[in-house]
């Protein structure tokens, strides 16, 4: 039987992104500067970006399709893959844990996400989760001597096999029903064989709903989230809350429009309640923290309840709103991650938030970076986090959900309070002791990147919108 | 009926031996259960004409997987732990709700539609053999997932290697 | 590009400068900066007023900030009538405010983070007025909120001030919330944010309703009242009042120029700058000229028994502010703008000497322990009394025309409240002559009832206090000027020039009386000013022992009165409480998976060992993550199913 070589143009920036990443595995028996892997994985993360834009078709009979979509999904995994890499080298030595799989772990946890971005057949779009979610739940893990971080993993790892189960149980339901795993082909049969009311078909819905949010961490399956961010070395709880984020989000978008797209309305009736939980939650529960990286965890929550209201309105212009508010979140979202980092000392945490007292006189820098970030977070202009948020209610409003864009302003207001408490610290409270901070070239010219994207996105949105806009036009 | 009567069997094995796994408190006790679970799951590959994953289950799972885990329990020599108990006191509501989650479930399988059939009926697999069919689509059809998988594997197998490691700090 | 627009980018320059390198470089010199940046504002500012009395109007756009479909928002500058008076308020004083500071905050260890804050402020507030759409005024709206905050916290090692500056923050927020949704309203009916257009617009759609939930409102209205929920946040009226005595615990200079000159104001600003949407809505302009005018009369009786020297004049301040809305509601924005105007100068005067008071009694805010100070500060008496004069409606004196004004449009106006607010507003005119010579009389006449070392201490403050004191006096004397009512003005030859200035953007309307009762309603005036101020005398000076005595016998009242009418213990009850309580028991017993652990052990035994088991194991918590997520997806599925 003759065997037809598939095109590998679409999936070549996968293809080189596994080459390097086994490379970077082997090379990390002979090279003792452990720094020098990241460089490499920086300098293929050049090579990677440069195939994608060239990357356009469908290949492996239509299971893989890699458009302006999956396209702008992983520019944000590049960004995300980049900006994780030059925050992690100098936390990795203070934290002595410097050891070289991480970063072959973090490519693999980035193709995983790939691979889901460009996933147009359910079984290409689990295992490339469950790529991402191995890589991830072993980083997390990573400072092994520390029971948060094993608690971390631990936890993350069991209640993501519960996820992936419920996930697995709605791809066998669709499958029975449809007889196909192909999301264009599960939508045609459901059009042609009038299932849109087939309860089983609900079923299957709501199963991917239920695996999504848990990627997404959106409420009530959020619970992982905060333990999870708390105990992870630091860099990677920035590469979590952004990268598998946005992993969730592009195959929500896919399966969601793609697959059950004839039944708008029923999953609508399913995410609206869980966006509503989830803004309420998150930003609720991060007022009553005491730990940075916990904070974040439910900030982070919160940020996927506004990213919902995209998906929700599901028009091109809420999916457009979705990718522009996941291109400015992962900036503004690692950067504070990146101050975090700065302020762990070798037998110093930094990780409460009463230790940001008085950083606007130690560290002015330091400081005002944060407050752009906090202030980006909470949605205030010029900072792009509100030119994000600006589209996202837009676009909701637009398709009809006003009453929800009200609750969701609500709630970013009361945001306002736990983010604006931290700027609140740092400029209006004196040094309780002298912070040292542990800053390294890597670390600022990552802060250089966010800090400039977030105000250069607020001030110039439109190019990011743009191509955000472009990109959803080919589904 | 004689089809219904033996699936049903081990369907009902299947769940009554996984319970039997997670629920005893003598580790050793859990792989032996393990073990018996399975043949059983190998049984039900078999009545669905699989013969190549049957033995796969028998050969990989049980033969080489379990006997590992025995391995490292009886390494690991768990005298103090075995008095622990396995589930958290919260038991009966959880087994409330996931029982009402089965049952609403399983309500809705009653509108169940059959879906298309695909080309592979069990006079099609006779004819070609299992193995033989298995093969063919894994290196053509499902040739991309495969190769996903064959990654899973290499990251499950760093991943063991960096939380096994002897060093703990670099 | 037009050089006006450096008018509010002068001060921000500032406040870069003063950020980077106030700390390290320029110390004791950081207010150079700022003070001059603003003086050039306020030259460019003097230059707009005479290009506008030309006759032009200038409107243009900076910069495009993003344009997507037909939405756009940049940062433009609308330069009208209402803007320049607004920008002669601001930037005169703020300069004058500015220079006040330097003796002010001598020696201050933030001394160059003041003055970059005070510099951001007026970058922020120029924004605000200058503004030629819905968002950047929101922009102003939030910056200036965020200064306050910051310069309310000012001094964040006393408690008391960093909990004002959340409370400013949070009462906002209520008031904000209803903004945002008001301009987006806006946008939704308009498709776009921009004054011109929307203005223009409007009148066609003064008939237009809006579905919302089922209900048909009427459209003008709604987003009338929307954007006055932010009016009544930032100009602290009824209900969200609360936060602005609390305010004065930022230095004092940041309570003449944001809590009583221009940011509070900012309210009235937004309301006279929406008089075209206002216009259109009966219920709106009702709703305005009631919350103004109760305000102002709840403030003014608060103010009556206070013994706070600077929160007598907040009290004063929001009951002013309440007059200015009166005026609003009534119609007559012209006579509200005009209001805000002479006010600007005599309260921050107001506030300015006290301040000076202050400066000498070593920070001592309590009138009943003052007294004779006349005889030590003879600068900041002769200017406070002015004020004070200015601010009772002694005829002459800037108060006098814009507070003759309002009452009499109130009166003569068309509105169907007007009869009522005038009765109101004429109280609160004797109310406040009397509370403000009460304030008067207890510090600076009678016997000094401080401390001797107080009494050692007091002086007149440094020059660089007493001159802005005698500039803004100017002020509070002659800013009245242009605006005097016609009745008067036939005879002594000049115009009402403020009326016809503002004539094009506010309108004027005319009222619908005589001469004579005109003539009334001013004597009236006139006259319970002159009684608020006798009376004062009579209990203060005459006999002293009166107001305890009265006190005593009306201790009710007065318990009332003196606790602000409980209406801080009542948000204390019924919102804040409830809210921490929430907080702490619900939501963290939900972190803390207390609830659920409590949902989830049906029987009582199995809680107790279930928690120590979880001391045990690390993870003992994952079992209740798994058992929320499939309640999760049980209560969806069941929803999906039955529904």
């Amino acid at each position: 039987m003759p065997i037809a070589m598939p095109n590998l143009i679409p999936v070549m920036p996968e293809l080189v992104m596994t080459g390097v990443a086994i490379i970077l595995l082997m090379a990390e028996l002979v090279i003792k500067r452990k720094e020098t892997l990241g460089f490499l994985s920086l300098i293929s993360v050049g090579l990677i970006s440069y195939l994608l834009l060239g990357s356009a078709g469908t290949t492996f009979g239509g299971m893989f399709v890699s458009d302006g979509y999956s396209t702008f999904f992983k520019l944000i995994f590049m960004a995300n893959l980049v900006l994780t890499v030059l925050i992690s080298p100098k936390y990795l030595q203070t934290m002595r844990i410097n050891f070289g799989e991480y970063y072959a772990l973090t490519l693999f946890a980035t193709l995983g996400m790939m691979l889901m971005a460009s996933a147009a057949d359910i079984i290409v779009l689990y295992l490339g989760l469950e790529l991402m979610a191995l890589s991830t739940y072993v980083l997390a893990g990573f400072i092994r001597y520390d029971m948060k971080s094993n608690e971390a993993a631990i936890k993350y790892l069991l209640l993501g096999a519960f996820a992936s189960a419920i996930l697995l149980y709605g791809t066998s339901l669709i499958y029975g029903l449809t007889g196909t795993t192909n999301l264009r082909d599960i939508a045609v049969y459901i059009t042609h064989n009038g299932l849109a009311k087939n309860p089983l078909l609900m079923v299957s819905m709501i199963f991917f709903a239920v695996a999504f949010s848990f990627k997404i961490a959106a409420v009530p399956f959020h619970m992982w989230a905060p333990d999870a961010y708390e105990g992870a070395p630091t860099p990677i709880t920035a590469f979590m809350s952004v990268g598998p984020k946005a992993a969730g989000f592009a195959v929500l978008g896919r399966v969601f429009l793609v697959a059950f797209g004839s039944v708008k309305t029923d999953w609508s009736v399913i995410l609206i309640p869980i966006a509503v939980l989830t803004m309420a939650i998150g930003n609720i529960l991060a007022l009553s923290q005491t730990n940075i990286k916990r904070m974040l965890a439910y900030s982070s929550i919160a940020h996927a309840g506004y990213m919902l209201l995209g998906i929700i309105a599901g028009t091109p212009a809420g999916i457009s709103s979705v990718l522009n508010y996941m291109f400015i979140y992962a900036f503004m979202n690692i950067g504070a991650f990146a101050i975090v980092i700065m302020l762990r000392t070798e037998g110093f945490a930094g990780e409460d938030i009463s230790d940001y007292e008085g950083l606007g006189k130690t560290h002015p820098t330091a400081a005002a970076l944060m407050l752009v970030f906090m202030f980006s977070l909470t949605g205030i202009p010029p900072m792009a986090g509100f030119m994000g948020k600006f589209y996202l209610f837009m676009s909701a409003i637009n398709a009809g959900y006003t009453w929800i864009v009200i609750v969701a302003v609500l709630f970013s207001a009361i945001s306002a309070y736990f983010y604006l408490r931290i700027v609140m610290l740092m400029y209006m409270k004196e040094p309780k002791e002298v912070i040292q901070l542990n800053t390294s070239p890597g670390i600022g010219l990552a802060l250089a990147v966010t800090v400039s994207a977030v105000i250069l996105i607020g001030i110039l949105p439109a190019k990011v919108l743009a191509l955000a806009q472009q990109a959803v036009t080919s589904f | 009926m004689l089809q219904q009567l033996f699936f049903g069997y081990y369907a009902f094995m299947i769940i009554i031996l996984s319970l039997l796994v997670v629920t005893r408190g003598n580790p050793v006790h859990s792989v032996m259960w393990m073990l018996l679970l399975f043949f059983h799951i190998a049984g039900l590959y078999l009545f669905l004409n699989a013969e190549f994953i049957a033995a796969i289950q028998v050969i990989v799972y049980a033969g080489a997987i379990l006997v590992l885990f025995l391995f490292v329990v009886l390494l690991l020599n768990l005298r103090e732990e075995l008095s622990l108990r396995q589930i958290a006191g919260s038991w009966p509501a959880a087994f409330f709700i996931v029982a009402a989650l089965f049952i609403t479930v399983t309500a809705a399988l009653g509108a169940y539609v059959q879906g298309p059939v695909g080309s592979y009926s069990i006079e099609a697999i006779r004819s070609e053999t299992h193995t033989k069919a298995l093969g063919r689509l894994l290196y053509t059809e499902y040739l991309f997932p495969f190769e996903i998988a064959s990654l899973i594997l290499l990251v499950a197998v760093v991943g063991a290697v960096v939380l096994a490691k002897r060093k703990l700090r670099s | 590009m037009n050089s006006y627009a450096l008018i509010p980018f002068l001060p921000l320059a500032a406040f870069v400068i003063n950020i980077l390198f106030g700390r390290k470089y320029l110390k004791e010199n950081a207010h150079w900066v700022s003070i001059l940046a603003v003086a050039g504002s306020w030259v460019l500012a003097v230059m707009a007023l005479v290009d506008v009395l030309g006759g032009n109007t200038i409107n243009f756009d900076l910069y495009t900030w993003m344009l997507s479909g037909g939405f756009k928002v940049s940062v433009g500058f609308l330069i009208d009538q209402l803007t320049v008076v607004m920008l002669i308020v601001v930037t005169t004083c703020s300069t004058l405010i500015h220079i006040y500071s330097v003796g002010y905050m001598h020696g201050d260890s933030g001394y160059y983070r003041f003055f970059a804050y005070l510099s951001l402020f007026t970058f922020s507030m120029l924004m605000l007025v200058m503004a030629n759409n819905f968002l950047q005024l929101y922009f102003g709206w939030e910056g200036v909120g965020l200064c306050s905050y910051f310069l309310i916290g000012y001094y964040f090692n006393k408690k008391s001030a960093s909990d004002a500056g959340k409370k400013a923050f949070i009462v906002n927020r209520f008031g904000d919330f209803g903004f945002g949704l008001g301009i987006f309203v806006v946008f939704l009916t308009f498709g776009t944010v921009y004054y011109e257009p929307v203005f223009s617009q409007a009148g066609g759609l003064a008939e237009a309703t809006f579905n919302f939930l089922g209900y048909d409102v009427h459209l003008m209205t709604l987003i009338a009242l929307l954007l006055f929920c932010g009016s009544v946040g930032k100009s602290a009226q009824i209900p969200l009042h609360v936060w602005l005595p609390d305010a004065m615990e930022g230095p004092t200079p940041v309570s003449a120029l944001i809590h009583a000159a221009t940011m509070v104001t900012a309210g009235v600003f937004l309301v006279a700058r929406c008089s075209p949407i206002f216009s259109l809505s009966e219920t709106a302009l009702m709703v305005v000229a009631l919350t103004g005018a109760i305000t102002s009369l709840f403030a003014a009786t608060i103010g009556l028994v206070q013994n706070d020297l600077k929160r007598i004049i907040a009290y004063s301040t929001v009951s002013q502010l309440g007059y200015m809305f009166l005026a609003c509601g009534v119609g007559a924005y012209t006579a509200g703008i005009f209001h805000l105007y002479t006010h600007a100068f005599f309260k921050a005067l107001l506030f300015l000497c006290a301040g000076s008071v202050m400066h000498a009694m070593g920070g001592e805010l309590d009138i009943q322990k003052m007294g004779n100070l006349k005889k030590y500060m003879p600068v900041t008496y002769m200017t406070m009394l002015i004020a004070s004069f200015s601010i009772s409606g002694i005829p002459g004196l800037a108060g006098f025309f814009s507070k003759d004004e309002i009452l009499w449009m109130a009166y003569a106006g068309e509105s169907p409240v007007g009869k009522f607010v005038w009765a109101i507003g004429t109280l609160v005119a004797f109310l406040t002559a009397f509370y403000s010579f009460r304030l008067i009389f207890l510090t600076f006449h009678g016997k000094f009832r401080g401390t001797h070392d107080q009494e050692h201490h007091l002086h007149e403050s440094p020059k660089s206090m007493t001159i802005p004191l005698m500039l803004l006096c100017v002020g509070a004397v002659a800013a009245g000027w242009v605006g005097i009512p016609a009745l008067i003005g036939e005879k002594i030859g000049v115009h009402n020039y403020i009326a016809e200035f503002m004539k094009p953007v506010l309108g004027h309307p005319e009222g619908h009386g005589t001469h004579a009762e005109e003539m009334v309603v001013m004597l009236i005036s006139i006259a319970v000013g002159l009684a608020g101020i006798g009376l004062a005398y009579f209990m203060y000076i005459l006999r002293p022992e009166l107001p305890a005595r009265l006190a005593q016998q009306l201790s009710a009242v007065y318990r009332v009165l003196f606790n602000k009418y409980y209406v801080d213990e009542l948000y204390s009850f019924i919102i804040v409480r409830p809210a921490i309580w929430i907080a702490k028991n619900v939501l963290i017993g939900i972190t803390d998976a207390r609830i659920i652990e409590a949902v989830v052990n049906g029987v009582p035994s199995a809680i107790a060992a279930f928690s120590s088991g979880l001391r045990k194991i690390q993870t003992g918590l994952m079992q209740h993550y798994a058992t929320i997520m499939a309640t999760g997806i049980l209560i969806i599925v069941a929803i999906m199913l039955l529904r």
